[in-house]
Formats: structure tokens, C-alpha cells, sequence
């Protein structure tokens, strides 16, 4: 027998592990934030990460499944693979965005640059078969190579930007909007054009055709006289390179929150409990006979009070406004579930929320696949 | 369908571009266009020769601008 083998320790009960996997949140400090799920760290507990073990406990939860809204929450997953699909949607999926800006003319009082910036930020949508699987990457032509050797049609989109302003002989007399008064005095997003190149006139259907997804975002105001002429080029490209690219307006995630009521708040400290949380989180409800007949319960002889009840955690945004009152002190914990990911997904408009999420678990498939020969490689080195 | 698996339809023309496609080139026309000075002061419009008085033929006005090159300028959308 091993010298330090004695008595084995008991397995964890449910309660243990449910403490474990609890983020303390408490007056001024955070606690317990890192994770603990990994060999050597528990005595006589494996803890090796097990693809079975993951497989059964792994889950994934919809509440909001919107075309470019989406909220689900990834549970039993560690925070280094939450945060790699996080970032993956953030900068590692390609979009279209307009990157070059050809201005053969504008005399509106917006610089050119800055016109050219505000047009890459605009997202487009069309036909995702193409975009994704004619469209390719565009390459920059090598030193001496001609200008446009390496632009084609599957891999640019040409649009085009024609406006001019004048005066409108129709408008009425005591009219003052200029929108009114004017012809073309605001130009939008709407007004830019598809010029199909080469095959593109056939590739993208009339319905399915490079248009903005917001129509009206304002691009520039011009006043009579003035006018814009542009032409410009959209290529594809990564998060990584230019925000303009990155599919989402915005990817996160939060940890589920929660709070365990540890002795009974009764009567007016029900009430202003409830008022510490956001609407929905916790509410008040009336002791029941048999909770008042239960001894130790703390509820005893209080049947009828109104006592305070955890209705829906996830809406709390922890502002920790309850511990701020000492009739709460130690009566209440709250807390957030480390192996618990609500995540947000808000799509820019080229993909719908819930592609952006399955393209990030398969983009981070192909980056392990690249991984994992060059780990198995290192190993036979030695 | 993947992406190797595409074939991108080519017109009937004997095309040898690398990608299959369109080769893609721009022109630009700058010629025989006439250069117009704009009043600073009613913007009027008109075209001045090299004896000219620096002068409004509108309203008399002796400020004078230059218009934009309609030359293409070209920008990264960045
Ligand atoms: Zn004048």
C-alpha cells in the first residue's frame, strides 16, 4: 500500500459541485473565478477532460431566435471555448464590404475620405450561395503586375453612387425642409447601385441581388449644385482585418446569474427586496399553511405574509443593489454560474444570427483539425 | 455545394484569366472637358480665359473658385 494512501476522501455531493461551479458575487469583492475542473486539483477526483462525460452533460438552450437576434445559452462548456466562439464571430467570418471608393466626382461639403469611410461601414446583404461559395478572396496584384490582373468577377462587386442635386420648381412656396425643397438633398444607402460584373448578372437573381440591408442610412447631404459620382469595389475579407468586415453588429456573453435566498424576508422587506432587482426577477408571494406549519423553516406563524421569491434570474444584471441594504445582510447570495454562457448574437444583416453561430463552430472545427497534426508532430519529435 | 466544386460559367469568349472570370478594368475620360470658375459670391458658373478679368460676369463679384478635378481619386474604404 502507497505510504499517503489512507481513508479515500467521499465524492462530491451535488451540492459541492453545484458550489464549485458558483462565481461569489458579493459586496465589493468577486470570488471563486476560475475554473477548478481539471486533474490534480481535487484529491481522488479524475477531472480529465472526457468527451463522454462532455457529451453528456453538455447542453444548449434557445430563448430568442430571431433573423438577426439571437440569445442561447451554452451550458457545461468552459470559458476558454465559449470565448473562442465568441471571438470567431467577431472577426474570424467572412463578409462583403465595400473596400475600395473610386470618386470621380464630389462636391458635397463630406471629404472624400470620409465618405469613403462611412460607405465601408454600410452592410450589404444578396445571395448567400454566392457570396459564400462563388465569391472568393481578392489578392492584392504583385509588384509590376497591372492594376487589375487580380480583380474578377468572383471577387468583386461593383456599385456605384450617381446623385445631383437641384432645386424643386414644385415645392411649395412657405416650405423650409429641404427635403422638400430639393431634389436628391439626402442620399441613402438605397441609392447606390449593383453593377453585375462579368458573371454576376446571372449569378445574383433580381430578388437576391448586392443591396444594403438597412435601405435608409444616410450617406451624405447635399444641397443644389452639388453632386456625387462614385464607383466602388466590394471584396471579402475578416473581423480581424477591419470591423467593417465582422458579421456581427455584436457577439457576447454573460454568465447566468443567481441568487439564493437564505433566510426569509417577510412583510414591507418582501417589497423593497423586489424593488432591488429589474422587473421579472423576483416577486413576492403569500406563505403558504403548510410552509407556516413546517418547523425550522423560518416561516413558521408568518402564514399569509408575503415572502419573497427568485422568479427568473437570467433578467438580473447583478447590480448587487440588494446588498447595498442591511435588512438583507446575510439573508440573501448572489452569484453566477461559471459553466453557464448566455450568449447574444446580433447579426450585421449578410448572414442570420443563427448561421453566424454553426459557422463559428465549424471555423473553429477546421483551425483544431489544423491543430491537431502538428500537436501529434511535436509528440513523435520526442 | 463547396466552393472547389463551383464551376463558374464562362461566357463563349476564349478567356484565359486565372479564376475563370472576368478580367475587370477601368477607363477614364478626361479629355475635352472645359475648365468653369464658380462666383463666390452667386455661384454662378462660366468658363475664363487667360486675358480675362478675374471677375464675375454675373454680379461682379472678384472672388473666383476653381472647380473639383473630375479626375477619379481613389480611396481605401478604411
Ligand atoms: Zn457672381
Amino acid at each position: 500500500m502507497a505510504p499517503s494512501a489512507g481513508k479515500k476522501r467521499a465524492p462530491p455531493t451535488a451540492e459541492e459541485i453545484d458550489e464549485r461551479n458558483m462565481v461569489g458575487v458579493n459586496k465589493e469583492t468577486v470570488t471563486n473565478t476560475t475554473s477548478n475542473d481539471y486533474p490534480d486539483n481535487y484529491a481522488n477526483e479524475e477531472h480529465a477532460w472526457d468527451k463522454d462525460d462532455f457529451r453528456r452533460s453538455f447542453k444548449v438552450q434557445w430563448h430568442d431566435n430571431q433573423q438577426f437576434e439571437a440569445q442561447f445559452s451554452l451550458i457545461g462548456i468552459d470559458a476558454s471555448i465559449a470565448n473562442a466562439f465568441r471571438r470567431i464571430l467577431i472577426a474570424e467570418i467572412p463578409t462583403l464590404a465595400i473596400e475600395t471608393v473610386f470618386v470621380n466626382n464630389n462636391t458635397s461639403v463630406i471629404q472624400d475620405e470620409v465618405l469613403a469611410h462611412r460607405l465601408g461601414l454600410i452592410p450589404f446583404t444578396g445571395s448567400k450561395k454566392v457570396i459564400c461559395d462563388v465569391m472568393g478572396f481578392w489578392q492584392k496584384p504583385a509588384e509590376g503586375e497591372d492594376t487589375w490582373s487580380t480583380t474578377f468577377d468572383t471577387n468583386t462587386v461593383g456599385l456605384s453612387l450617381k446623385a445631383k442635386c437641384t432645386h424643386n420648381k414644385d415645392a411649395p412656396q412657405d416650405s423650409k425642409d429641404p427635403k422638400v425643397l430639393y431634389h436628391n438633398a439626402h442620399i441613402y444607402a438605397k441609392d447606390i447601385t449593383f453593377d453585375p460584373l462579368g458573371g454576376q448578372s446571372e449569378w445574383f437573381t433580381e430578388d437576391d441581388k448586392i443591396r444594403p440591408v438597412n435601405p435608409d442610412i444616410l450617406i451624405a447631404k447635399l444641397r443644389p449644385g452639388q453632386e456625387l459620382d462614385i464607383e466602388m469595389h466590394m471584396h471579402k475579407g475578416y473581423g480581424w482585418d477591419h470591423s467593417k468586415y465582422s458579421p456581427v453588429a455584436t457577439a457576447s456573453y454573460r454568465l447566468m446569474p443567481t441568487i439564493k435566498i437564505t433566510q426569509p424576508i417577510l412583510g414591507e422587506d418582501a417589497k423593497k427586496f423586489v424593488q432591488c432587482f429589474m422587473p421579472g426577477v423576483a416577486g413576492v408571494e403569500k406563505v403558504t399553511r403548510q410552509e407556516a406549519r413546517t418547523p425550522d423553516s423560518g416561516y413558521e406563524g408568518h402564514e399569509g405574509e408575503l415572502k419573497v421569491v427568485v422568479k427568473d434570474a437570467m433578467r438580473d444584471t447583478v447590480s448587487r443593489e440588494v446588498l447595498r441594504h442591511p435588512e438583507f445582510e446575510g439573508k440573501v447570495k448572489l452569484g453566477r454560474r461559471r459553466d453557464h454562457f448566455i450568449f447574444s448574437i446580433e447579426s450585421s444583416g449578410q448572414w442570420d444570427s443563427d448561421e453566424l453561430f454553426l459557422e463559428a463552430v465549424k471555423t473553429m472545427k477546421r483551425k483544431c483539425s489544423v491543430l491537431k497534426p502538428q500537436v501529434t508532430n511535436m509528440v513523435y519529435t520526442f | 455545394m463547396s466552393r472547389e466544386a463551383y464551376q463558374v460559367p464562362t461566357a463563349s469568349g476564349n478567356n484565359s484569366a486565372p479564376g475563370g472570370g472576368t478580367n475587370l478594368s477601368r477607363t477614364f475620360d478626361t479629355e475635352g472637358v472645359t475648365m468653369n470658375y464658380i462666383c463666390g459670391d452667386c455661384g454662378f458658373k462660366f468658363p475664363l480665359r487667360r486675358q480675362d478679368n478675374i471677375r464675375c460676369q454675373e454680379c461682379g463679384c472678384r472672388i473666383l473658385y476653381k472647380e473639383r478635378t473630375k479626375r477619379m481619386v481613389q480611396f481605401e474604404a478604411r
